[in-house]
């Protein structure tokens, strides 16, 4: 079991005072909802930039990349390669200035002004409940890793064995705080220290990693060893070494063959995340002005280069260290346990913590957002007042802990897959019909309101449908044999469902009346509105 | 066997016949005609407005790099 002195649990109290003290100071200059959401659009772009790379990184990816590296290799690397950095690229220089000019708080917000109430509604509910379930996703995922790191047992009195509700409840209490106080504002001043923490952590594992297992050619070949001698133990040897290859064949047996990294994540999943998540744009309507909105996704692209050497190769060094190991998502966690000197795991606790509230801070702020201005405001109180909406915001901020604690509850008794997998396939459900309809609203005028919700709508039916298809269960009751034959196929789900959403959307569109020139107009993306 | 079943059966194997070696064109394309892309764009929309600019404030110098390394990493890994 890892031994933790004093020194590493002073240096994770220290950095725990230090985030909360941060959170609650700047929470004593919020005054209105304004201040609250979009932090009084006052943020500059290395703040944004640094804080979207903390808030996509969180304890899921560093938990769940690394597991997942372990498991597949280091296609994994890919979601935060050609899954992020190119359509960060397109979506600072096209999606984002035009949303920052239009002056709104959220994407579901403007799918109303081009479309109608009905797709802001039904966009709203989706991103609320993904936002909610992710919170209880990432609450769980801290939790185990703390239990595993740390190596808490409790042997005896009521608490013992419930480990993780304890730390559980405990990171949803600290998060809670500051989140509670501060708004936007604190979630991303706090995630900017957060993201050095993270990074600095993480880079340390690496480099001990490499220097124990005799550098970056003796991991290679160490991988390359492991799956000749599994090869040769099932007969079944690949046609390239899938642990330290990036782009996988068609019939490959890991969830990344190239047609769904290429098309799925890197041409549907990933511009939907980086242009129609409202966690991230969130921050960018927050900035001081446009061209800083724009800067801030530039400068989270090029940090986004350095992420899968600091968490998917830590994964493949845990493949060389514990080849054997079942459970995945404990394979970063073993790797800081045995590796790391004391002192230093406090340091790398810290960073884990870091990753962990920077992302949880951020859906949980955006998901109250999405609450309070798209579902209260829009429905119950339109003429609400900032303090009025600063202290619902607040409301919904409590209200969402609690559901994301009793779904990482309920998250904590699922077995099977991994905790990225459950996160990737709760997007993929609406991602790629939500990314279907944000581009025909924003590029075709001839969209209408009618088919975007079809669209949309039919669109998540479709990836339901398809993941119902592919459960082992439901394929033997009806004789069929799985449609996928990857497993944990979410990003080809997402693909038919934005393909499907696609053609339903020019189908009712070609069939119902256009939208009147006065409601699109301003809302359309002009090629000479976006570089004047 | 459903309709879906022979449709993706039929993806599949025509998928399968691109040699890797054309695959890893077209992953590293993505970033190389991006970065043309970018390269392309008016100065107005990469600088900060009614301002001087400095020649690192160009945004088109950090989103190319961005978009540089992208183009190794696919090209070599």
């Amino acid at each position: 079991m890892p031994t933790f002195s004093w020194i590493d649990y002073a240096v994770v109290a220290i950095y725990l005072a230090i985030t909360v003290a941060i959170g609650l100071a700047i929470g004593r200059r919020v005054s209105t909802g304004a201040d609250y959401f979009l932090a009084g659009r006052r943020l500059r772009w290395w703040l944004i930039g640094t804080s979207l790379v903390a808030t996509d990184i969180g304890g899921t990816d560093i938990i769940g990349i690394g597991g997942a590296a372990h498991k597949y290799g280091l296609a994994v690397g890919n979601f935060e390669w050609i899954g992020c950095v190119p359509a960060m690229i397109v979506a600072a220089f096209i999606f984002i200035p035009f949303f920052w000019r239009a002056g709104v708080y959220t994407i579901p917000e403007f799918m109303e002004r081009r479309f109608n109430v009905g797709v802001r509604s039904a966009l709203a509910l989706c991103w609320l409940l993904f936002m909610a379930s992710n919170v209880g996703i990432m609450l769980f995922a801290s939790a185990k890793m703390f239990v595993t790191t740390v190596g808490l047992e409790i042997d005896a009195g009521p608490l013992a064995g419930h480990e993780i509700t304890i730390c559980l409840l405990v990171t949803a209490a600290l998060v809670g705080v500051y989140t509670l106080a501060g708004g936007l504002a604190a979630v991303v001043y706090t995630d900017v220290i957060q993201c050095v923490v993270m990074i600095g952590g993480c880079l340390m594992v690496l480099v001990l990693g490499i220097v124990e297992v005799g550098g970056v050619g003796a991991l290679v070949d160490r991988v390359q060893e492991i799956e000749q001698a599994r090869a040769a133990a099932t007969a079944a040897a690949p046609a390239v070494s899938e642990h330290t290859s990036l782009i996988l064949p068609v019939k490959t047996e890991s969830p990344f063959p190239w047609p769904a990294i290429l098309i799925g994540l890197g041409m549907i999943l990933s511009p939907a995340y980086w242009i129609g998540n409202q966690a991230i744009v969130q921050r960018s309507l927050g900035a001081r002005s446009e061209f800083e909105a724009k800067a801030a996704y530039i400068w989270g692209a090029l940090l986004k280069n350095l992420i899968p050497l600091i968490i998917a190769v830590p994964g493949l060094i845990a493949f060389v260290r514990f080849p054997d190991l079942q459970d995945t998502d404990r394979a970063f966690p073993m790797l800081v346990a045995t590796m790391l000197p004391i002192g230093v795991k406090g340091l790398f606790l810290a960073a884990f913590a870091a990753a962990l509230m920077s992302s949880i801070d951020s859906y949980l702020n955006s998901a109250a957002t999405i609450l309070t201005n798209d579902l209260y405001r829009r429905f119950f109180r339109p003429d609400a007042d900032g303090a009025r909406l600063l202290f619902v915001g607040r409301m919904t901020t409590v209200a969402l802990l609690l559901w994301a604690i009793g779904f990482g509850l309920y998250v904590s008794q699922l077995k099977g897959s991994g905790i990225y997998t459950i996160f990737q396939t709760l997007m993929a459900f609406f991602q790629g019909p939500a990314f279907a309809i944000l581009l025909a609203g924003l590029l075709w005028r001839r969209a209408t309101g009618p088919a975007a919700l079809v669209g949309f709508l039919g669109g998540v039916a479709t990836s339901i449908v398809l993941f119902t298809l592919n459960q082992g269960a439901i394929c033997r009751w009806l004789h069929l044999k799985p449609l996928f034959q990857v497993r944990e196929p979410y990003l080809y789900f997402s693909i038919w469902a934005f393909l499907v959403a696609a053609v339903l959307i020019i189908v009712v569109s070609l069939l119902t009346r256009p939208e009147p020139d006065e409601k699109v107009r301003g809302l359309m993306y002009r090629r000479s509105e976006a570089t004047s | 066997m459903t309709p879906l079943h022979f449709i993706g059966d039929w993806l599949r194997d025509t998928l399968a016949m691109i040699p890797m070696g054309l695959v890893r064109v077209f992953f590293v394309a993505l970033p190389v005609l991006l970065l043309v892309w970018v390269l392309r764009l008016p100065r107005a929309a990469t600088t900060p407005p009614d301002v001087e600019s400095r020649p690192t404030e160009n945004l088109k110098l950090w989103a190319g790099l961005a978009l540089v390394i992208q183009a190794l990493i696919y090209a070599l890994v």
